[in-house]
C-alpha cells in the first residue's frame, strides 16, 4: 500500500496515453495520406512545405477521387525508433491510405519491418542508401523509391561526363580523386566508385573511359566535428586528378574550399555531392566555377515550366525560397501518388500499383518520372541526377543537355 | 500481500496491453521498455558510485553480435540475444579489468572514449560488419510481429527489473551501498570492492548488450551512426535521473514520463516540441532535484507516518 | 584548481616522442596538428575550469560556442563587423549570457553533485540547439573572408597562416590567465576556492562572487574563440557539440585542475590526430587514435590499485 501515490501517477500516465492512441476522428471522409519527415532539419521543412503545397493545389483542384486530400506530417526526429512510432501512428491511429516520405537511410531501415507489415503503398523520397533496397526486397510491389540509390548516381555523373567530354574536346578526365566523408554517406559513394573502378579497369561499366585511375581519402566532416581537410587536400594534390570530387555534407562546402586555397590545390574539376549548399553560398567568391551533383537547381525554372510554376507557388504559399532539391521532391511525391489514384479512379491497391507503374509525370525537378526496376526493388523512380556548375552565384545546369541552362566552365580556377 | 498484488495487477495490465491498445501505443510502449531497460542497467552501475558512459557501446556491441549471429550464423534470433549478453559481458570483463580501477569522471571519459573506440572498430571492419552503411536482415524477429517483440521486450525490461530489486534488497546491496558512500571504509571493513565492480559492470554491460540485440532484431538493421548513437546513452541518464537514481521505480517513471511526453508534445506541436522537452528537464531538475519517484514518495510518507519519513530521509541520500 | 606540474610530465614524454618522429617524417602534419590542438586546448579551458573550481559538470559547454559563433555571424551579416573584431562585442555577449544562465539554472544545482548538473545542462544543450534550430533552421552558414586561406611559402613548402591565430590566442590565453591567478586578489581567491570552497568562506572570500566570475569568464573565452573560429568554419545547430566530448577528453587526459595539462594534451591529441590522417589510406583510424591515446594516458596517469 506504501506506493499507492506511484501507482496513482503511472496509472494516469496510462489512461492519457490510452485517449490519445484511440483519439477518434469523427471526419471519415478525405483520402488520407501519412508522410514522415525530420521536421527539425532543413530537408524535412521544405520537404513538407512542398508537399503541403501539393495537397493544397489538390484540393483547389477539386480533389481527388471527388473526396478532398489531407496530409498527415509526424516528425522523424531523424531517431530510428520515432520513425517507425510514427509510421505505426499513421497507420493505426490516423488510418492513413499512403505513406510517403522522407529523409535519413536509418530512419528509413528502422521503419521497413513495420512497413511490411502494413503493405500499404508507399512512396518514398529520400534514403539512397542501397542497403533499403536490401531490406525491403524484391517481392514489394506497394514499394516505391523515387531517390537515385547511391550506385545510381556514380553511373548517372559518368554518362554526364562522357557526353561533356564528347562536346568540349579540352575536357579531358581519365584520373578521379574521391574525398569521402567517414560516415555512411561518404563510405558509400567510395565503395560506389571502388566498383566502377575495377570493372573499367577491365573496360567495362559506365566509368571505363573516364577512369584510368583513381584514389580516394576520407576526412572527417564539419557536420561531426571534423573540418580540417588539408591532409586530405594534400594528398588530392600530389595525386594531380583530372576530376577531384568531395562526398560530403553541406557544412563542408566552404572550410573545404577555403582550405583548397590555402593549400594552393586547383584541380581542372572541382566536384562535390552535398546535399544542399550553406546559406548565401552563391555570394561567396569561393563558389565560382565549383561543379556538383544534384537533382534540381532554381535555374531550372528557365526550361522547365512545371520548375517555374513550382517556385513561384511555393513562394507565395510559404514566403520562402526552396534551397534543397527535397523540396521539389517533396512536391513531385504527393503528385505523383495523387496521379496514380486519378488514373486508376480508384484506392484499390493493385490498381494504383499499376497505374503509378505507368505514370510519365512532368516533374518540377526536370526530369520525367517514370517507374522502372533497379537492382533489386521494381518500382524504382530518378536514376539520374544532374551535373551542375555555380556560375556567377547561380546554379547552371550543365548536363543532361536537353534541360541545359549554360556550357560548362572549363577549367576551374581560382 | 498487498504490494504483491498490486505489481501482479501491473503486469498483467502491461502483457496484455496488445490486447487493448492500438498498434502506435504498442510502438511506443516497446520503445519505452527498450530505455527503461537500457536507464535500470545504468542506475544499478551508478549504484556502485561509478558513472559509467560506456552503455550506448555496450549496446551497439551487442546490437551487431546479434545481428552477425543471426545472419551468419544462421541462429534463431532469441538465441541471438544470448549470444549478445555473452559477448557485450565479454567484452565488459576484459576491459572492466582495467578501466574499473578509474574513479569519478575518469572512469565516465574512459567509457565514453571506449564506446567510440567500438564504432571505429566496428565501422573498419566492414567485411563482417558491412562497414559505415551498415546490415540488414532478411526480416524482423518473429516475422515482424509487434505483439510478440513487445512480449519479449515485456519479458526482458521484468526481469532486469526484477534484477534491480534483488540488487536493492539482497546482501549485494549492502556492499554497494557502502562502496558507494565510503570506498576506503568499504575496503577496510573486508569488502572486494574491485570483485564488486567487476560484477555488476559486466552484467549491466550483458543487459545493455541483449536490448541492443533485441533492438536490432526489431528493426532488423545496423548501421554505425545510428546504432552506436549517443541517445541511447543520454537518453537513458535523463530517464534514471527524472525518475529517481538508486530506485528501481525512479528509471521505470522517468522512462515512462519521458517516453510518453516526447511523443505527446510532438502530436500537439509539430515544430520545436524538443525545446519543450528541453525546458521541462531543465524545470524537473530545478525544482524536483531528487526525481519524480523520491518526491511523490517523500510526499506520500510524510502524510502517514512519523517512522517512514525518517526511513524515506535515510534512503533518499 | 591545482596546478599540477608532475603529473604532466607524462604527457611531456609522449608529445616529445611524437614530435621528434612527424618533424622527421612530415612537418605539415606537425603544424597542422599544433594548430588544431591549440583549438582543442582553446575550446576546453573552459570546461576545465568551471569543472575545476566550480566542479560543474556541464553538458551545454559545446552549444555556448555555437551561440557565440552565430552571434559573431549576426554582428557580421547585419552590421559588417568583421569576426576578428567582434570577438570583442561577442566576448561580453557571452559573459553576460553565461551569467544569466549561472543565475537561473547552475547556481540551483552548486554542490547537488554531478549527476543533476549533469541533466540540467543537457536540458539546456537541447533547448539552446532547439532554439537555433527554429530560428536559423539547420542550414549551415558560413562568413567569407579572404584571410582565412592566407598561407606563408618557404622555400617550397606552403603551410596555411590564419590558423596560427589558434595558436597565439591558445598561448596568450593560457599566459594570462595564470598570470591572472598568481598575481591579482580575485585569482588568488580563485585560487582559494578551487582548492577548497568551504576553506575559502571562513576566510572571507565571496565564493558565490567567484562561482559567477569563473562561469561568466569561461563563457566569455568562448566567446572569443567563436570570434576567431568564424572564418573558418560552418556554423549549424550542432557546431560546437562535439567540440563539449573533445573538452571533457582533453580534462580528463590533463587531469582536474591542470591547467597546463590542457594545453599539452591539446597539442599531443591534435598532433596525434593529424599525424594519422597524414598516412595514406589510415585517415579512418584517426578517432581510434585519439581516443587510444586519450584511454591510454588515463589509464596510465589514474590507475588505482585494487
Amino acid at each position: 500500500m506504501k506506493k499507492l501515490s506511484v501507482v496513482g501517477i503511472i496509472f494516469l500516465l496510462v489512461v492519457i496515453t490510452l485517449s490519445l492512441s484511440f483519439q477518434i476522428r469523427a471526419d471519415e471522409d478525405p483520402i488520407k495520406i501519412g508522410a514522415v519527415n525530420p521536421l527539425g532539419d532543413i530537408t524535412g521543412r521544405q520537404s513538407t512545405n512542398a508537399m503541403e503545397l501539393a495537397v493544397k493545389e489538390l484540393n483547389e483542384a477539386g480533389g481527388l477521387l471527388g473526396r478532398p486530400v489531407e496530409l498527415i506530417v509526424i516528425d522523424s526526429e531523424l531517431r530510428p525508433e520515432k520513425g517507425a512510432s510514427a509510421i505505426e501512428r499513421l497507420a493505426t491511429s490516423d488510418e492513413v491510405d499512403f505513406f510517403v516520405g522522407g529523409m535519413a537511410s536509418s530512419v528509413h531501415l528502422a521503419q521497413i519491418p513495420t512497413l511490411k507489415r502494413y503493405e500499404k503503398i508507399t512512396v518514398w523520397i529520400g534514403a539512397a542508401s542501397h542497403a533499403i533496397e536490401e531490406a525491403v526486397g524484391p517481392d514489394e510491389d506497394w514499394y516505391f523509391h523515387l531517390h537515385p540509390w547511391d550506385y545510381q548516381q556514380g553511373a548517372s555523373y559518368a554518362y554526364g561526363w562522357k557526353d561533356i567530354e564528347e562536346k568540349h574536346p579540352e575536357v579531358q578526365i581519365d584520373s578521379l580523386f574521391l574525398a569521402y566523408e567517414e560516415g555512411a554517406f561518404g563510405t558509400d559513394s567510395y565503395e560506389s566508385y571502388q566498383e566502377y573502378f575495377e570493372s573499367a579497369q577491365e573496360g567495362e561499366g559506365p566509368y571505363a573511359d573516364l577512369m584510368e585511375d583513381f584514389s580516394g581519402v576520407s576526412f572527417v566532416s564539419a557536420a561531426h566535428g571534423g573540418g580540417d581537410y588539408r591532409a586530405m587536400l594534400r594528398q588530392a594534390m600530389n595525386y594531380d586528378p583530372d576530376l577531384f570530387i568531395w562526398a560530403g555534407y553541406d557544412a563542408d562546402a566552404v572550410p573545404m574550399l577555403s582550405q583548397v586555397r590555402e593549400i594552393g590545390f586547383s584541380p581542372p574539376i572541382y566536384a562535390g555531392s552535398p546535399p544542399g549548399w550553406p546559406e548565401d553560398f552563391g555570394d561567396s567568391p569561393l563558389a565560382e566555377n565549383v561543379v556538383f551533383f544534384g537533382m534540381w537547381a532554381k535555374s531550372l525554372n528557365e526550361v522547365s515550366p512545371v520548375a517555374q510554376h513550382f517556385w513561384d507557388e511555393y513562394i507565395a504559399m510559404h514566403d520562402d525560397e526552396p534551397v534543397t532539391y527535397f523540396a521539389p521532391l517533396g512536391y513531385t511525391n504527393i503528385h505523383f501518388l495523387a496521379k496514380g489514384v486519378e488514373n486508376a479512379g480508384t484506392l484499390e491497391k493493385e490498381a494504383v500499383i499499376e497505374s503509378l507503374r505507368e505514370i510519365e509525370y512532368d516533374s518540377p525537378v526536370g526530369t520525367t518520372l517514370k517507374i522502372s526496376p533497379s537492382r533489386i526493388i521494381s518500382n524504382q523512380g530518378f536514376s539520374e541526377q544532374k551535373i551542375i556548375q555555380w556560375q556567377d552565384g547561380v546554379q547552371e545546369i550543365i548536363w543532361p543537355f536537353d534541360v541545359a541552362t549554360s556550357e560548362i566552365i572549363y577549367p576551374y580556377e581560382w | 500481500m498487498k504490494k504483491i498484488i498490486f505489481y501482479l495487477f501491473f503486469v498483467i495490465m502491461a502483457a496484455t496491453l496488445p490486447y487493448y491498445a492500438g498498434g502506435y501505443l504498442l510502438h511506443v510502449s516497446t520503445t519505452i521498455l527498450i530505455f527503461m531497460s537500457l536507464s535500470l542497467s545504468w542506475d544499478m552501475m551508478l549504484r556502485t558510485g561509478q558513472l559509467s558512459f560506456g552503455n550506448a557501446g555496450f549496446f551497439g556491441l551487442g546490437a551487431y553480435a546479434s545481428l552477425i549471429s543471426v545472419s551468419n550464423l544462421d541462429i534463431h534470433p532469441v538465441l541471438s540475444l544470448f549470444f549478445a549478453a555473452v559477448f557485450a559481458a565479454g567484452v565488459a570483463l576484459v576491459v572492466g579489468f582495467a578501466v574499473l580501477r578509474l574513479r569519478k569522471i575518469y572512469f565516465a571519459i574512459t567509457t565514453l572514449a571506449l564506446a567510440l573506440v567500438f564504432e571505429v572498430i566496428v565501422m573498419n571492419l566492414s567485411d563482417l560488419t558491412g562497414g559505415s552503411s551498415g546490415r540488414v536482415l532478411p526480416q524482423a524477429i518473429f516475422g515482424g510481429n509487434s505483439v510478440l517483440i513487445y512480449w519479449l521486450i515485456l519479458f526482458i525490461t521484468i526481469i532486469v527489473i526484477l534484477i534491480s530489486e534483488l540488487l536493492n534488497k539482497s546482501k549485494t546491496h549492502y556492499a554497494i551501498n557502502s562502496i558507494r558512500n565510503d570506498e576506503i571504509t568499504a575496503r577496510s571493513s573486508g569488502i572486494n570492492v574491485f570483485k564488486y565492480l567487476v560484477f555488476v559492470f559486466v552484467f549491466t554491460s550483458a543487459i545493455q548488450g541483449i536490448i541492443g540485440g533485441v533492438y536490432t532484431q526489431q528493426y532488423a538493421f545496423v548501421m554505425p551512426e545510428s546504432t552506436f548513437s549517443l541517445d541511447f546513452l543520454l537518453l537513458p541518464i535523463a530517464m534514471a535521473l527524472v525518475g529517481g537514481i538508486y530506485t528501481t521505480m525512479g528509471p521505470i517513471l522517468g522512462a515512462i514520463f519521458l517516453g510518453l511526453i516526447s511523443e505527446y508534445l510532438k502530436l500537439i506541436m509539430p515544430y520545436g516540441h524538443l525545446f519543450i522537452y528541453g525546458l521541462i528537464i531543465v524545470i524537473v531538475i530545478l525544482f524536483l532535484p531528487e526525481g519524480i519517484y523520491k518526491v511523490a514518495r517523500k510526499k506520500y510518507r510524510n502524510r502517514k507516518s512519523q517512522e517512514v519519513k525518517l526511513d524515506a530521509s535515510s534512503e533518499g541520500k | 584548481m591545482k596546478i599540477n606540474q608532475k603529473k604532466t610530465s607524462w604527457l611531456f614524454a609522449i608529445l616529445f616522442f611524437i614530435v621528434i618522429i612527424v618533424g622527421i617524417w612530415d612537418a605539415s602534419a606537425l603544424i597542422y596538428g599544433l594548430q588544431r590542438g591549440s583549438l582543442y586546448a582553446l575550446i576546453a579551458l573552459p570546461l576545465a575550469m568551471v569543472l575545476g573550481i566550480m566542479d560543474i559538470l556541464n553538458l551545454a559547454h559545446g552549444e555556448l560556442l555555437t551561440v557565440g559563433l552565430y552571434a559573431s555571424y549576426v554582428l557580421f551579416i547585419n552590421f559588417s563587423i568583421d569576426p576578428l573584431i567582434s570577438t570583442l562585442p561577442v566576448f561580453i555577449f557571452l559573459v553576460i549570457l553565461g551569467g544569466i544562465i549561472y543565475f537561473l539554472t547552475i547556481k540551483k544545482v552548486l554542490g547537488e553533485g554531478h549527476l543533476p548538473q549533469l541533466l540540467l545542462t543537457f536540458g539546456i544543450s537541447i533547448m539552446l540547439i532547439e532554439l537555433i534550430k527554429i530560428y536559423w533552421t539547420t542550414r549551415p552558414r558560413n562568413v567569407y573572408r579572404a584571410y582565412a586561406s592566407s598561407s606563408i611559402t618557404i622555400g617550397n613548402f606552403r603551410i596555411g597562416s590564419y590558423e596560427f591565430l589558434y595558436v597565439f590566442l591558445a598561448f596568450a590565453v593560457f599566459l594570462l590567465l595564470k598570470l591572472f591567478l598568481k598575481k591579482t586578489r580575485l585569482g588568488q581567491a580563485v585560487y582559494a576556492v578551487g582548492q577548497n570552497p568551504r576553506g575559502a568562506e571562513i576566510v572571507g572570500i565571496n565564493v558565490d562572487l567567484v562561482y559567477l566570475f569563473i562561469f561568466c569568464l569561461s563563457s566569455g573565452i568562448l566567446g572569443l574563440t567563436a570570434g576567431v573560429m568564424l572564418p573558418r568554419v560552418s556554423i549549424f545547430p550542432l557546431t560546437g557539440n562535439p567540440f563539449s566530448l573533445i573538452s571533457f577528453a582533453l580534462v580528463a587526459m590533463a587531469g582536474m585542475g591542470s591547467i597546463n595539462g590542457i594545453l599539452l594534451a591539446g597539442i599531443t591529441l591534435g598532433i596525434a590526430e593529424a599525424v594519422i590522417q597524414a598516412i595514406p589510406g589510415y585517415g579512418g583510424w584517426s578517432d581510434l587514435v585519439f581516443f587510444g591515446v586519450l584511454i591510454a594516458v588515463i589509464m596510465a596517469k589514474n590507475i588505482q590499485e585494487a
